[in-house]
C-alpha cells in the first residue's frame, strides 16, 4: 500500500507528457513574452510605491498557503523533504512582511522609516534562503525507508519548525531594524543600488543554477518538475530585477521581476491545488466503481443462495411429505404396502436430487476456484464443449465453433468459467429435445468487443424463451425444465458477474434463444472482486 | 364428516416431487386427487362436481399462484385455496389470505398441518354445496305456487291475521284459510317459522 499511496501523491507521482511538455513551454513563452520590455526596463516608474503593500500581501498569502499545503503533504507522508520545503516557502513568505514594511516610502505615513540598508538585506535574505531549501529537498529527497514518525508526532514535528521559523523570521527583522547602520552598504540611494549589491544576484543565481542541476539529476516527481519551473522563473526574475533593470528600483524592468515573482511563487500552490482536485475526482470515481461492483456482488450473492435454498428445500419438502404419506399407508396394513414403496421410492429419488445440487454447489465453490489467471478464453472454450460431446450426439445435436483468433487473454477461473460453457451448452441441446432432429444445431461463438472485452454466444435452434421470460429464467430456471438441476443459469450469471462480466439472452434468428456474455481482457493488477466479502 | 372424506384434493405445483408426494399423502387418507403442473393445465380441466379443495404452489411458471388466485376469484371459481411455499414472507402471506386463503403453510410443513387444512377446505366447500342445493330445492317449490298463493304467503309471513289478509285482498276468511293450507303443503313447512325462514333465504338471495 505505501508504494500505492507514494505513486499517487504529488511528491512521489510521475508527471505526465503533457506536463513534461507544458514546463517548457510556459518557461519559453515567459522569456520570449519578456524580451520586448528589455529596451524600457530601466525607465522608472514614479510612484508605484504604492502597489508595493498589494505585491506583498499577495506574495505572503500565496507562498503561506503553499507552505500550508506542503506540511499537509508531510504529515501525510512523512519526508522529511517536503518538510524542508514547506518551511523554505514560509520563510521566505514571512519575511515579505519586514521587507514590505522597511521598504523606503510605502509606509512613511505610520512613521515606518528603518534604515536604508534594511529592505535590501532581508530582500537578500529571501533570496538566498528559498534556493538553499530547495537543493537542501533535492539532496535529501531520495531517503527513503520506514517512515519515521508517527501521524501524531509528525504534526507536533510541523508545529516546532513553525514556531522556529516566526522566532527566525522576528530575529532577523529585530537586527535589520536595529543593527542597521552595521548592515553591508547595499544601497546608494532608497532607488539606486550600491556596487557590494551586484555580489547578491551573482551568489543567488549560482544558487538557482545549483539547485536546477540537483533537480534535474534527481527529479522524477511532478513537484520536482514544476520546481524547476520555479526555479527557472526566479533566475529570470532576478535577471531582471538586477540586470535588465540595472537595479533600479520601480523601474519598469523591476515590476516586471516582481510580477515573475508571484508567478513563481504561485506555480507550487496551483499544481498543488489541480493535482489534489484531480486526486479527489479519481478517487470518488473509484470509490463509486468499487461500491457498483460490490453491490451487483450482493445481489448476485442473495439471488444465489435464495436460488440454492429453494433448489434443496424443494427436494427435501418432497421427502418428508413422501415419508409422512408412506407411513399413513403403512398404517393401513397390507393394502397401502405398494404405496409406501412407491413413497420410499420417490424419497431416495428426491434424495439423490437434493446431493446433486449440494454437490454442485461444492463443485462451483471447491478449492481453487478463487484462483484467478490469464485465460485463453478459445481454449476454455474447446475443453468444456469436449465434456459436452457426448451429451449432443446423444440429442444429434449439431455443434459449431465460430472462434475468432487473436483473443485477448481474459481473466479468470478456468474451472468456472468452463462450467459456465457447458451449462450454456447443456441449456442449449436440452432446449432443442423437442426440435426435428435435423435442425438441431448448437453454434458457440467468441469475438473481441469494444477492443478491450471477450464476448462468447451460445445460440441454439430450440423454441426460444417465451416473452417476457428472458429475465425470469436466470432467477427460476426450474420452471422450464420437468427434471433439470435448476441452478444452471443463476451460476453461470454469478460467476460471470463474479469476473466483472455480464450475462444475457437474446432471441436468436429464426425462433432459438442466444445466450451471451462479456468477460474483460487479462490485467496485471486487475482489480476484480473476490469471492470472499470485503 | 362424510361429504368431506370423499372430496377431491386439486394439487398445482410445478415441481414433480411435490406433487407426487403430495398425491400419495391425500390418497392415504382417502381424499381423491387431481394434480397439476401450471395454472393453465387446471384451467384447461373440468373440475369434478363434489366439495374440492386447492393446494396451490405460491411460485409456478408463466402465472403465479397468487396471480392465479385472483384469476379464480375473477372467474367466479369458488374454491377454498391452501398455499404452500418455499419461502414464504409476510406480505405474500398477508396478501394470500386477504383474497381468501384458508391457510398458507411453508414447506417443508407437518403433514397433519396440511391435511387439517385441506379437511376444513373441503368441509367449507361441502357447505357451500349444501346450501347451494337448498336453495335450489326452495326455488322449485316457490315456482309451484299461484299468483295468489304468493300474495297470500307474503302477508302471511308479514305477521298478518288471516282476517286482515282477506280484508286486504278483498277475499272471504275461508278462502284465505285454504290459500293459506295450500302455501304450506307446496313449501314443505311444518310450522310458521319454518315458511318465515324460507321465504327469508329466497329473498336474501334475489
Amino acid at each position: 500500500m505505501d508504494s500505492d499511496r507514494g505513486g499517487l501523491l504529488i511528491s512521489a507521482a510521475r508527471p505526465t507528457d503533457l506536463q513534461r511538455r507544458l514546463a517548457p513551454a510556459i518557461l519559453l513563452a515567459l522569456v520570449l513574452g519578456l524580451t520586448p520590455v528589455v529596451p524600457v526596463a530601466r525607465i522608472p516608474l514614479v510612484g508605484t510605491e504604492t502597489f508595493l503593500p498589494a505585491y506583498a500581501a499577495a506574495v505572503l498569502v500565496v507562498e503561506l498557503v503553499t507552505a500550508v499545503l506542503l506540511y499537509a503533504l508531510f504529515v501525510a507522508q512523512r519526508g522529511l523533504a517536503v518538510l524542508v520545503l514547506a518551511t523554505g516557502y514560509l520563510l521566505t513568505g514571512l519575511l515579505v512582511i519586514p521587507w514590505a514594511l522597511s521598504f523606503p516610502g510605502v509606509f512613511d505615513a505610520l512613521g515606518i522609516d528603518m534604515g536604508l540598508q534594511s529592505t535590501a538585506a532581508i530582500a537578500s535574505l529571501r533570496r538566498f534562503a528559498f534556493p538553499v531549501a530547495v537543493i537542501w529537498y533535492a539532496l535529501i529527497k531520495d531517503r527513503t525507508g520506514p517512515l519515521p514518525w508517527s501521524e501524531p508526532s509528525a504534526a507536533a514535528l510541523v508545529a516546532a519548525v513553525i514556531i522556529a521559523t516566526l522566532v527566525l523570521v522576528g530575529l532577523i527583522t529585530v537586527v535589520t531594524t536595529l543593527g542597521g547602520h552595521a548592515l553591508p552598504p547595499l544601497m546608494r540611494d532608497a532607488r539606486h543600488v550600491a556596487a557590494l549589491w551586484s555580489a547578491v544576484p551573482a551568489t543567488v543565481l549560482a544558487l538557482y543554477g545549483v539547485a536546477l542541476l540537483l533537480l534535474w539529476r534527481r527529479g522524477c516527481s511532478v513537484l520536482d518538475l514544476w520546481l524547476m519551473v520555479v526555479v527557472a522563473i526566479l533566475a529570470i526574475e532576478i535577471i531582471f530585477l538586477s540586470y535588465v533593470s540595472g537595479g533600479i528600483r520601480l523601474s519598469i524592468g523591476w515590476w516586471v521581476g516582481r510580477v515573475l515573482g508571484l508567478i513563481s511563487a504561485s506555480t507550487v500552490l496551483v499544481v498543488l491545488l489541480t493535482e489534489t482536485t484531480m486526486l479527489y475526482a479519481r478517487l470518488a470515481r473509484s470509490v463509486a466503481a468499487e461500491r457498483r461492483i460490490r453491490e451487483a456482488r450482493i445481489s448476485a450473492m442473495e439471488a444465489l443462495s435464495a436460488t440454492i435454498a429453494h433448489e434443496v428445500s424443494q427436494p427435501v419438502a418432497g421427502m418428508i411429505t413422501n415419508a409422512n404419506a408412506g407411513l399413513r399407508w403403512l398404517d393401513q396394513g397390507s393394502v397401502g404396502q405398494a404405496e409406501a414403496r412407491a413413497a420410499l421410492e420417490r424419497i431416495v429419488r428426491d434424495g439423490h436430487r437434493a446431493g446433486e445440487v449440494v454437490a454442485g454447489v461444492r463443485a462451483m465453490f471447491q478449492p481453487g476456484t478463487r484462483a484467478r489467471e490469464a485465460l485463453d478464453l478459445n481454449a476454455c472454450i474447446r475443453d468444456a464443449m469436449e465434456r459436452c460431446r457426448e451429451e449432443a450426439k446423444a440429442h444429434r445435436v449439431t455443434v459449431q465453433f465460430d472462434l475468432a483468433d487473436g483473443l485477448v487473454p481474459v481473466t479468470g477461473n478456468q474451472v468456472q468459467l468452463e462450467q459456465v460453457v457447458s451449462n450454456l451448452a447443456m441449456n442449449a441441446i436440452e432446449a432443442m429435445r423437442e426440435q426435428p432432429a435435423p435442425g438441431r444445431r448448437l453454434s458457440i461463438r467468441s469475438r473481441m468487443v469494444q477492443d478491450d472485452m471477450v464476448q462468447v454466444a451460445v445460440e441454439d435452434t430450440g423454441p426460444g424463451l417465451p416473452a417476457g421470460q428472458a429475465e425470469q429464467s436466470f432467477l427460476a430456471f426450474h420452471t422450464t425444465k420437468p427434471d433439470g438441476m435448476g441452478m444452471g443459469l443463476m451460476f453461470c450469471r454469478f460467476v460471470v458477474e463474479c469476473h466483472g462480466g455480464r450475462l444475457w439472452v437474446e432471441r436468436a434468428e429464426g425462433d432459438g434463444a442466444r445466450f451471451l456474455f462479456t468477460l474483460p481482457r487479462f490485467q496485471e493488477e486487475a482489480s476484480l472482486p473476490q469471492e470472499e466479502g470485503a | 364428516m362424510m361429504e368431506a372424506e370423499t372430496g377431491c384434493v386439486l394439487i398445482v405445483d410445478d415441481d414433480l416431487a411435490m406433487r407426487e408426494s403430495l398425491e400419495s399423502l391425500f390418497r392415504s387418507v382417502g381424499h381423491g386427487v387431481l394434480a397439476f403442473a401450471s395454472a393453465q393445465a387446471f384451467l384447461s380441466e373440468v373440475l369434478p362436481q363434489r366439495p374440492c379443495c386447492l393446494v396451490l404452489d405460491v411460485r409456478l411458471p408463466q402465472m403465479s399462484g397468487l396471480e392465479f388466485q385472483r384469476e379464480l376469484n375473477r372467474l367466479r371459481i369458488q374454491i377454498p385455496v391452501v398455499f404452500i411455499t418455499g419461502h414464504g414472507d409476510v406480505p405474500m402471506s398477508v396478501a394470500a389470505m386477504k383474497a381468501g386463503a384458508i391457510e398458507f403453510l411453508t414447506k417443508p410443513f407437518r403433514d397433519q398441518d396440511v391435511l387439517d387444512a385441506v379437511h376444513r377446505g373441503l368441509t367449507m366447500d361441502a357447505a357451500r354445496r349444501q346450501a347451494l342445493i337448498d336453495l335450489g330445492a326452495l326455488k322449485d317449490r316457490c315456482g309451484q305456487l299461484t299468483a295468489r298463493e304468493r300474495q297470500v304467503m307474503a302477508l302471511v309471513v308479514a305477521g298478518q291475521a288471516n282476517k286482515q289478509i282477506a280484508a286486504a285482498l278483498g277475499l272471504s276468511e275461508v278462502t284465505v284459510k285454504g290459500h293459506r293450507a295450500q302455501v304450506m303443503r307446496k313449501m314443505q313447512a311444518s310450522s310458521l317459522p319454518d315458511l318465515v325462514r324460507f321465504v327469508d333465504r329466497l329473498s336474501s338471495v334475489d
